[in-house]
């Protein structure tokens, strides 16, 4: 840990310590160094804003993040720039107790009070697995489409998350991130100024932690040293994610309202699917030059057209993915290679042509390796199985041998699927151990 | 990979100078003799020849898992019509290879992904899908060259997906699914250099291929053309491959006929040796007193035909001209002796 203001310099020398910190995580080192930073004086770091007055104002949605994060010149999502998820399990069998119930909605309810729900202060959702609604004895209702997750290509074998619940915290501001963490763990009494008289981990034990960050500069910033990126560092200063292009156009991202449950006592919910891939561009970068990555990524006629330049700031707000589906047959056998964002664009549309799924993924350096945390929300859970078939694109391997099951199969090759987990993302009023009726009774 | 990246710090220039003095201390284990400068477009003999050394096996699902590996060397890989050398790295220590097969029948599986995780003590050391590929000795199986973290004991996940090829016969839905087993790798460099190394320039570029190597495991050579299952029906040549032509009484389980009819079988294999070549597009025309049968063959893994192109068509009779064309050659990496063959594949004709 760097001494923070030993140069004068104290806002980047305590931004460089508060990112590291992240990743490093919740010990006992870290409270010491977040307790320095918080009491060095004049160090010039804004305020963290704190939540509203009534809270009633709060969105219904945990997922209501897109109207309070950055947005780029062309309207494009930025997601907060440090995110961390913590997998929780109830100790014992059956379901929690009302008490159990009180003390995460008191618990939620300071960090309501403690940040704003906006990219400055900390956005956050608890969802739930379909594995914890087992614990009662009713079941979910039967329209609401959500099960334990499973495999999703013939070439996966991950591990299966199927912890109780699922925090997700994200913030621009790391000492928000965690400092956040740390009340609702049980780590510091206070946060931003409000005291904490209830902890997560007075219910839930933390099974699982995993951090990570998303925006033009980080991925660059952390490659170096980072198994599965290679040592030259090739990865553009300009880009949001280690595959060297941006991801996210707003007119390819679902709406919110598209994701949104409609009906049931679950309505104003979401499903929630987040993966974890590992990633490994040692041939991506190298075996590859930029014109067989735009082929990879977005499709060979992105790369024959020559429509993406760099990171691919200049498609603005549309990858153009859909004017390159109709025709995929046929630059399979051309080319000889299909592109990831075409392939999963097949599944993704309504006949409307909206989106179907919403996904806010972002790069992970944990343990020393790159990887990618890929939260996607849907109304129907079997909507994003659909579009990961798609994405497999097994069917294409028929059309052509060149395309492989993994090799030249969009970026199968270069990633790796480590965890799966399926999570049911109930609205604010539920958010505290609903029952699989729709009900949180304390 | 910190040797690999010193290197990349060095300009042009002094890359030249590092391989030359590289090469006084270790020649074999970089790039072996030069590539040829006048191969033939068909198979030939290598410039040199290394041994392998078994890792281990294991078993998991459905399938048997064999590991080896040997020093790294250049290979090429083929993506449509294009043929491209992967030269050796500097981080490079071994060309891994590991072979899965069906403990049943001993039936290579040819024609799927794999993908293999390198850890050290608990430290990832590297992960990669790695290429189907040819080489004389071994036939079929899956390789890559991979930098290790000096010597040690390693431990090798190797995960094979499930197969998407059309399965027939018993392997009719089989091998759908995806299966990992770890194989320990004790590695030492002086263990690596002790595989045998020959330099062949007596017989490099003759038009010859290596013996299939004795592995004590299932290879992926298949019954002589006159030997296949059915009514051997002749062979023909493309691109110095040869198609053995076989007809069954019914299409084999698993093949969606509903007319029943006549079995139309290409097996497509290596001369000299017989070696499986898989992953090609196989379109036939059979012609007699008109077309009886003008589309794409469907590759297929079944436990008696062994891995071909088939298609269900209503009669095959004797004196019918089939016209085989071969619009994608084998999408598999080759081995030196394997990069020149195999690619260009005119199409060709027998009568049956």
């Amino acid at each position: 840990m760097r001494e923070p203001d030993a140069t004068g310099d104290g806002g980047r020398s305590r931004r460089d310590v508060l990112k590291a910190a992240v990743a490093v995580g919740g010990s006992v080192g870290l409270s010491a160094c977040l307790d320095a930073i918080d009491g060095g004086e004049g160090s010039g770091t804004e305020a963290v804003p704190s939540g509203p007055e009534d809270l009633s104002t709060l969105p219904t949605r945990q997922f209501a993040w897109g109207e309070h994060i950055r947005r780029d010149e062309f309207g494009n999502e930025q997601l907060p720039a440090h995110q961390t998820l913590l997998y929780l399990t109830l100790p014992g069998e059956g379901p929690p107790t009302a008490d159990q119930r009180a003390t995460v909605e008191t618990a939620l309810t300071r960090l309501d009070e403690a940040y704003a729900w906006s990219h400055e202060g900390l956005l956050r959702s608890l969802a739930y697995s379909p594995e914890y609604f087992d614990r009662y004895e009713t079941a979910l209702p039967e329209p609401l489409d959500i099960y334990p997750a499973r495999r999703l290509s013939p070439f996966e074998t991950p591990e299966f998350d199927r912890q109780d619940a699922l925090l997700h915290l994200a913030s621009d501001r790391p000492d928000a991130l965690l400092a956040a963490e740390q009340a609702l763990t049980g780590e510091r009494a206070s946060a931003n100024g409000v005291d904490f008289d209830a902890a997560l981990t007075d219910v839930f034990t933390v099974d699982d932690r995993r951090t990570g960050f998303i925006g033009a500069g980080l991925p660059a910033a952390k490659q170096g040293g980072l198994e599965g990126v290679p040592e030259d560092g090739p990865v553009p200063d300009g880009s949001p994610l280690f595959m060297g292009f941006k991801a996210g156009f707003a007119r390819n991202q679902a709406p919110e309202d598209r994701v949104t449950i409609q009906d049931g006592p679950f309505a104003g919910g979401t499903t929630k699917h987040v993966a974890n891939l590992r990633q490994r561009l040692e041939d991506w970068y190298g075996e590859q030059d930029f014109t067989q990555r735009v082929m990879e990524m977005f499709s060979p006629m992105h790369a024959e057209n020559d429509w993406v330049e760099g990171v691919g700031a200049n498609l603005e707000d549309g990858s153009r993915v859909d004017e390159t589906v109709a025709t995929i047959e046929e630059q399979a056998t051309e080319f000889g290679r299909v592109g990831h964002a075409q392939k999963a664009a097949r599944a993704n549309r309504d006949p409307d042509g909206t989106v179907k799924l919403n996904r806010r993924h972002f790069e992970s350096a944990d343990d020393g390796i790159a990887s990618l945390h890929f939260p996607s929300l849907q109304r129907e859970m079997s909507e994003f199985d659909a579009v990961r078939e798609a994405m497999n694109g097994q069917d294409l391997t028929e059309i052509t041998p060149a395309v492989r099951q993994r090799v030249n199969n969009g970026i199968l090759e270069y990633i790796f699927v480590r965890h799966r987990g399926n999570f049911l993302v109930p609205p604010r009023d539920l958010r505290a151990l609903p029952t699989p009726d729709g009900d949180a009774p304390q | 990979m910190r040797r690999r990246a010193f290197l990349s710090g060095v300009g042009t220039a002094g890359a030249l100078a590092l391989a030359g003095c590289s090469e006084v201390v270790e020649t074999r284990s970089l790039s072996g003799p030069p590539v040829l400068s006048n191969r033939p477009d068909a198979v030939y003999f290598p410039t040199h020849v290394e041994g392998m050394a078994m890792t281990g096996r294991a078993d998991a699902g459905e399938y048997a898992f064999a590991l080896m590996y040997s020093y790294p060397h250049r290979f090429w890989t083929v993506t449509g019509g294009e043929v491209t050398r992967t030269p050796v790295e500097e981080a490079d220590d071994v060309h891994l290879m590991a072979t899965v097969w069906d403990p049943e029948t001993g039936t290579v599986l040819p024609e799927t992904g794999l993908d293999v995780e390198i850890s050290k003590g608990g430290e990832l050391v590297s992960q990669e899908v790695i290429y189907p590929m040819l080489s004389q000795p071994m036939g079929f199986h899956y390789g890559a060259n991979f930098g290790l973290d000096g010597d040690g004991e390693y431990e090798v996940t190797v995960s094979v997906g499930g197969t998407n090829t059309r399965r027939t016969g018993s392997f009719d839905g089989r091998f759908g699914d995806p299966a990992r087993a770890t194989i320990g790798f004790e590695y030492s460099q002086s263990d690596r250099d002790g595989i045998a190394f020959e330099e062949t320039p007596d017989r490099a570029g003759d038009p010859t291929a290596r013996e299939p190597m004795e592995m004590g495991m299932p290879n992926s050579v298949l019954p002589p053309a006159d030997e296949l299952p059915g009514d051997p029906r002749g062979t023909t040549e493309t691109g110095d491959a040869v198609l053995a032509v076989t007809t069954l009484a019914a299409p084999p389980a698993g093949v969606d006929a509903p007319d029943g009819g006549t079995y139309l079988a290409v097996s497509a294999r290596t001369p000299y040796n017989r070696m499986v070549l898989p992953a090609m597009a196989v379109e036939a025309t059979l012609t007699a007193d008109g077309t009886l049968f003008d589309g794409a063959l469907t590759r297929t893994l079944d436990p008696d035909l062994g891995y071909h192109y088939g298609a269900a068509v209503d009669a095959v009779p004797a004196g019918a001209d089939l016209e085989l064309r071969v619009p994608t050659p084998p999408q598999v990496a080759r081995h030196e002796g394997y990069e020149t063959a195999f690619v260009g594949m005119p199409p060709t004709e027998l009568t049956l």
